[in-house]
């Protein structure tokens, strides 16, 4: 024996492993057991997070149900006899509305309510009831001619009596107009078309529907690609080097800063102004306005969809690269003929988590102004909006406790948006994956 | 080195060497390829080879910390040059890899991408008559015909391979390259490009990388063991593996280590 023998040799002679010995049946038992505990916290956590979600849902839909219903009272009116200074011609004019209102409408109305539902048969009535009253007019200028009954709002305390929530002088009244069958109850058409008010009667979750809408549009021709070329550049073509290194650390961090720090970056360069030798340039955009928002918010979500596309294009087996680089396929052909293809399902499902965290932000936009009063939905990019978490935040601040209903069905709004988004996401993928 | 004849080479390396950082994986190398002949690389594992393959059509760029010295010239051509177009190039020299890795896209799509994207079709009837000789010459076209439209990823291992050979010979290239083509194959599927090999000997200069020296004895006319990143001995095939010159190419051939 020249060489040293392998430890083996040395060892005692060993016994035939038991695999049915008392020690060896106990350590079975013990990883049956560790595999259960393990399966059951699982479990746990599943439930857990499902029955959050479940809490979440049931008391948004419990409590913002109501705001998609609407409570009218049928109100017969004698227009006639109320004798509006207002003619036919002022009727077709832009300024019938003033002529309207200034012709004596709302006083009308409110003698109306007394005569039809008593002497505090004004107070049933929201106090927007004579703009419906104005709509119907406008539409049908007859009504200043005869007897006519037209279904107006009920004030937000008769809607709470009707529930038995209100107090004792509003549950009178609902009993009694009950009797005369004047309450209808119907869908909340009001609330999908209109905008902003003080009343909770006449609001709508519309004008900040659209408003969202166009500032998504924005953010997402501005973040897509943009986001999307960084992407490929910084895997496909630049050079790895300590530049492109600080850049992609640089990235990752602007992922994780909070999403008011955009704000304040919107609000400086966007409407900030500077004064440079004697002249003061800008602000380069309008406040309040859906481009400011998008533009903004594609900032803030530009990391995100830069760190999606680069995972989803790494993810393409470099094979395939090999295969259109082997028979001469420039390198965008490579990219634009099969990397981008293969990678189009991550990258729209990063795009689509980043326009749904964009959909859902609030505080970079309050900074920006997009939190004003605002009436009427807007008409161009450039004209003053808000947007759904925003519009859910001002009422949550309401007084009113009629906005607490309206305030639950716009979130309701929103959850409906953000998962038709998540559903879109969905399906692209599964439609671009089946290629693979 | 050794056994060159006096016509001009289709391909020339001459006193190449190829860096990854600081590491030098094929050192000095100089060997010809010529028309209708196949020139099989043989080695162990990790000799350079496949390294040294993928510098005939500049695979190698594809790798940022690769660095080549040396000339190697294409029709008397240094395909290194700063005129030379790298897409024009690998076009003349195809390669087929060691994984089958065709597209994700149909059978005809497979072999009408390379000369869809050169231009090489005037028309659409003369594109499908590209794919028909391409898979015909590549021995595939009477098990695809009737089903061009299907995936290519949906065939078997070895079908894959031959649509990766019809993919290459598309573009009408002048040399092919194969990394070990058949390694991930199954017997069979190996003598049918073994097969494939042979017939596709008299229209281009073919070069081979395999580990399989028996395979390299079946399909090749000339033979060039590597070892640690070095051409230890290259010649003709049959000489080669019969009477060795180098002590550690008979040590190879002989199943001393590899």
């Amino acid at each position: 024996m020249t060489k040293p023998a392998s430890p083996a040799a040395h060892a005692p002679e060993r016994q035939p492993t038991d695999w049915k010995s008392a020690a060896m049946q106990k350590r079975i038992r013990r990883r049956y057991a560790a595999e259960r505990r393990f399966r059951m916290l699982g479990a746990g956590a599943v439930i857990v997070s499902a029955a959050f979600l479940a809490f979440l849902l049931v008391t948004m839909v419990a409590q913002g149900w109501r705001g998609f219903t609407a409570t009218e009272l049928a109100l017969p009116l004698d227009l006639k006899a109320a004798q509006l200074k207002v003619t036919r011609e002022q009727l077709n004019s832009p300024a019938a509305d003033l002529a309207l209102a200034s012709g004596g409408l709302e006083e009308a109305v409110q003698n109306a309510a007394v005569t039809a539902f008593g002497p505090d048969g004004a107070s049933f009535l929201a106090p927007s009831a004579w703009v419906w009253v104005r709509d119907a007019v406008k539409r049908d200028p007859s009504l200043l001619e005869r007897r006519a009954t037209i279904n107006v709002p009920a004030a937000t305390g008769f809607d709470q009596a009707l529930t038995g929530d209100g107090d004792a002088a509003m549950e009178a009244g609902v009993a009694r107009l009950t009797r005369q069958n004047a309450i209808r109850r119907g869908f909340n058409w009001t609330f999908l078309h209109e905008s902003d008010s003080t009343d909770p009667v006449a609001v709508g979750i519309w004008g900040a529907l659209k408003g969202s809408l166009m500032t998504m549009a924005i953010t997402f021709l501005i973040a897509f690609p943009v986001g999307v070329l960084s992407a490929i550049y910084l895997e496909e073509y630049a050079p790895k080097n300590r530049w492109t290194d600080l850049i992609e650390v640089s990235i990752n961090n602007l992922a994780a800063v909070p999403s008011i720090i955009f704000g304040l970056l919107g609000l400086a360069v966007f409407l900030g102004t500077w004064e440079i030798g004697g002249r003061v340039y800008g602000p380069m955009l309008p406040r309040s306005a859906p481009i400011v928002g998008g533009v903004t918010l594609a900032l803030m979500i530009m990391p995100v969809i830069v760190i999606a596309s680069r995972n989803a294009i790494k993810g393409v087996p470099p094979s395939i690269r090999d295969a259109a680089l082997g028979i001469g396929a420039s390198p965008i052909q490579v990219v634009f003929h099969h990397v981008l293809p293969l990678a189009l399902p991550g990258i729209l499902t990063g795009t689509i988590i980043g326009m749904a965290r964009a959909l859902g932000e609030t505080a970079p936009l309050l900074l920006i102004g997009m939190r004003a009063f605002i009436v009427t939905p807007p008409g161009s990019f450039t004209d003053p909006a808000t947007v759904l978490p925003v519009q859910i935040f001002l009422w949550s601040d309401e007084v009113s406790r009629g906005f607490v209903e309206k305030t639950s069905a716009a979130i309701l709004v929103l959850l409906a948006v953000l998962l038709a988004m998540n559903g879109l996401a969905i399906y692209l993928r599964n439609k671009f994956e089946t290629r693979w | 080195m050794t056994a060159l004849s006096p016509a001009p080479h289709k391909m020339s390396a001459r006193g190449v060497s190829v860096f990854y950082g600081d590491k030098q994986a094929v050192k000095d190398v100089s060997i010809d390829v010529d028309m209708d002949k196949v020139t099989a690389f043989i080695g162990p594992s990790g000799c350079g080879k496949s390294t040294f393959l993928r510098t005939f059509n500049r695979m190698n760029d594809t790798i940022a910390s690769a660095r080549v010295t040396g000339e190697i010239t294409l029709d008397g051509a240094d395909i290194y040059a700063d005129d030379m177009d790298v897409v024009q190039l690998r076009a003349r020299v195809g390669m087929v890899f060691q994984k089958p890795n065709p597209f994700p896209k149909s059978i005809f799509e497979n072999v009408a991408y390379g000369p869809r994207i050169h231009g090489l079709a005037a028309s659409k009837s003369d594109l499908e008559a590209i794919v028909e000789r391409s898979l015909k010459r590549a021995g595939l076209w009477e098990e695809v015909k009737d089903r061009l439209s299907d995936s290519g990823t949906a065939l078997s291992g070895g079908q894959q391979q031959r649509l990766c050979i019809a993919r290459a010979i598309a573009v009408d290239p002048e040399v092919i390259l194969m990394d070990e083509p058949a390694s991930a194959l199954d017997p069979i599927a190996t003598a049918k490009i073994e097969e494939l090999i042979h017939e596709l000997r008299g229209r281009y200069a073919i070069v081979i990388v395999t580990h399989n020296m028996q395979q390299a004895a079946r399909v090749s006319q000339r033979t060039a063991f590597f070892h640690l990143g070095q051409l230890v001995e290259y010649g003709e095939t049959d000489n080669l593996f019969t009477a060795p010159r180098e002590e550690r190419t008979k040590d190879y051939i002989t199943g001393r280590y590899g």
